[in-house]
């Protein structure tokens, strides 16, 4: 693996530079938060932000997003071009949690049958650089619960770690190399390998909220009648919030967007929470409250994806419990099941 | 990379008023370029995406059987924005079709079986697929006794009448059609069908039935056919969820884990028990 050492105060520097190259996202602060979004000109990355408040999900599956092209005819609408093609991309300072998101998200669009061009093409022209968590920003973490960690490699291409005066960059993967050029040539020194260890080990240990997310599955299993499910609903707003913060929340919509002779297909995220979601025409609705849509939404993520793809479908990146109004929180979901 | 998203485009060849309500049409659809045509390979059961830019997608069941080249067709009820579209289409109109989509009726565990089809309403679109599937030419040779027990609620609403006019002539198949309450012309059967499925008491030896219709039909019609003796493995059905992409991807049809639109719409009684009683 190839492994560089860079000062501190360079990697803005090193981010504007690329961005001077090709389509670089990096955190950027605005209003209330900081974002992801396309760096342009004038525009300043962060690089001592705990987390985004959005999950970077959106490069790859934006919210809203061009399918298609199609123009009117005297024979009805027609074909004309798909969505824009994908650019070559730089996704800098995704944490942890978001890039292991990936590698879920991967497994859902990235199928031999039934490929997602859409996600694909922009997955595989974006290398992810990822900032280790050396100290965890949130008491509401928790992805050491669900299969990942402070300073977890799923889904990076480049991780960079801050060491107190340099920054470690490590290139896991020859997507993540093309970028060698822009971090000199400075290799990190001889203690860096244990030093990484150390901080690896302190990071985790940081962490402070611990589910038992990996064991509620076989009572999930037998459990999809159980009066719990009545208790943890009631005061859901059915906002949508938590499924749009979520990293690994894929659901979508398509519709029709027309204007005079042209039109596009687009597709929009949906959500589970939306009383409308699985809504029929007749007016049948298989999940006609809250609580079937708040059971999906759990089961979704700790059972059927497991049953999918063998994986949680859930990163610990605790944004969910951070930002649902009325305080509904998967830690304590996931805690109460597992007493069941 | 092939976009699933993309549909075909192809030409409305053919519209027919199937009921004297007209809100059930088929559509007679023919592809643009020969080549999608080899592409859109496909089974008895599975449904496709009819696309109409502008206006959307529905997933539709398709009627025709793979044994009839050079166009496929659907039958389609007038419901909202889309389906609506459609009837309002006229012959000669460009749309598009996504797919085939979705798994089909079990044709090789169906051979050498003596087979029992049960429809109710519109529903009966893909089983009248399988049925022009399986007694077409040297494919009747493969199956069993083929019962048929289709019924609606007045003779104006039962579809394909051509069709189901032909099956009667034939000795091959046992055809029983049922109106809930028949009118002067009609000299059949009146009678819902599960009174019906009990009179023709199909033998559950050695057989296998299929069964789509209103979900009222459904829970009264099974413990007919478990009377009979037929095992949950042997009774097949399609399910219906709201469906978007098709494909397993935006994640709105699944009933626990499984996506009615990828690993369905076909189950048997013994599949769907494995599964949360979420549709
Ligand atoms: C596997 C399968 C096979 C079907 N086969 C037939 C058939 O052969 N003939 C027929 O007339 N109808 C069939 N349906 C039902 C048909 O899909 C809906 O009636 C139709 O989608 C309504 O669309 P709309 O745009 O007219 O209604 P709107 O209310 O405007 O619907 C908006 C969108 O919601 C979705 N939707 C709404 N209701 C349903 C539903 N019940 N099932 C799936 N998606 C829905 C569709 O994407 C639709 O475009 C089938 C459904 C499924 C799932
Ligand atoms: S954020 Fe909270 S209130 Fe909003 S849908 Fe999710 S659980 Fe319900
Ligand atoms: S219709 Fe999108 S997952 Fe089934």
């Amino acid at each position: 693996m190839e492994k560089r050492s860079i000062k501190k105060d360079a990697l803005a520097g090193i981010i504007k530079k690329v961005a001077g190259d090709m389509l670089v996202y990096a955190p950027v602060k605005e209003e209330d938060g900081v974002f992801f979004r396309a760096l342009g000109a004038g525009m300043e990355p962060q690089t001592t932000y705990a987390n985004t408040k959005n999950a970077p999900k959106n490069i790859f599956f934006p919210h809203t997003e061009k399918m298609m092209k199609y123009t009117r005819t005297d024979k009805g609408m027609e074909f004309v071009e798909n969505g824009d093609p994908a650019k070559d991309a730089v996704l800098f300072g995704s944490r942890p949690c978001d890039a292991k998101s990936f590698t879920l998200l991967d497994l859902l669009f990235d199928q031999e049958k039934y490929k997602d061009p859409f996600y694909c093409d922009k997955r595989e022209k974006t290398i992810v650089v990822t900032q280790a968590c050396v100290h965890p920003p949130y008491s509401t973490c928790f992805c050491t619960s669900v299969d990942g960690s402070p300073t977890s490699e799923a889904g990076s291409d480049v991780m960079l770690t801050d060491m107190g005066d340099s920054y470690l960059v490590e290139f896991f993967t020859p997507k993540g190399e093309k970028l060698l050029k822009y971090f000199g040539d400075a290799k990190p020194d001889a203690a860096a390998e244990a030093k990484k260890k150390e901080i690896a080990e302190t990071a985790a240990a940081e962490i402070v909220s611990h589910i038992p997310a990996k064991e509620i599955k076989p009572i999930l299993d037998v459990n999809f009648e159980h009066p719990f499910w009545n208790t943890i609903h009631q005061r859901c707003l059915a906002c949508g919030t938590c499924t749009f913060l979520c990293p690994t929340c894929h659901c979508f919509d398509i519709s029709d967007e027309v204007k005079y002779d042209d039109g596009i297909r687009v597709r929009n995220w949906d959500s589970c929470m939306f009383p409308m979601f699985t809504q029929e025409t007749s007016g049948h609705n298989p999940r006609p409250s809250q609580k079937e849509r708040w059971r999906q939404r759990t089961m979704h993520k700790f059972k059927y994806y497991i049953d999918m793809f063998g994986a949680i479908s859930c990163v610990g990146c605790g944004r969910c419990v951070m930002y649902c109004p009325v305080n509904i929180d998967i830690r304590k979901i996931v805690t109460d099941i597992s007493k069941l | 990379m092939q976009n699933p998203y993309i549909p075909y485009p192809v030409e409305v060849i053919k519209i027919i008023t199937e009921v004297e309500t007209k809100d059930q049409k088929t559509f007679r659809l023919a592809f643009l370029n020969k080549q999608d045509e080899e592409n859109f390979k496909y089974m008895p059961g599975q449904f496709a995406e009819l696309s109409i830019y502008g206006k959307g997608e529905s997933p539709i069941g398709i009627a025709s059987s793979p044994t009839q080249p050079g166009y496929i067709e659907f039958t389609v009820q007038k419901a909202g924005v889309v389906t609506s579209a459609l009837h309002a289409m006229e012959e000669g109109t460009k749309m598009g079709v996504r797919g085939p989509l979705g798994n089909f009726y079990p044709i090789e565990y169906l051979e050498g079986k003596n087979i029992v089809i049960v429809g109710g309403g519109f529903a009966f679109t893909t089983l009248r697929s399988l049925i022009n599937y399986m007694i077409f030419g040297e494919n009747r040779k493969r199956f069993g006794k083929i019962t048929v027990v289709y019924g609606a609620r007045n003779p104006g609403l039962l579809l394909y009448k051509d069709e189901l006019e032909a099956w009667g002539k034939r000795d091959d198949i046992n055809l029983n059609l049922t109106v809930d309450k028949g009118d002067a012309t009609w000299k059949g059967r009146e009678g819902f069908i599960p009174a019906v499925c009990e009179q023709v008491a199909p033998s559950s030896e050695n057989a296998v039935v299929i069964i789509c219709g209103p979900p009222v039909m459904i829970r009264f019609t099974l413990p007919v056919f478990f009377n009979l003796g037929f095992s949950k493995e042997n009774i097949i059905t399609s399910l219906e969820m709201r469906m978007k992409c098709g494909i397993g991807k935006c994640g709105r049809c699944n009933v626990g884990s499984k996506y009615v639109c990828k690993d369905g719409p076909v189950f048997t009684l013994a599949e769907l028990d494995q599964l949360t009683k979420e549709y």
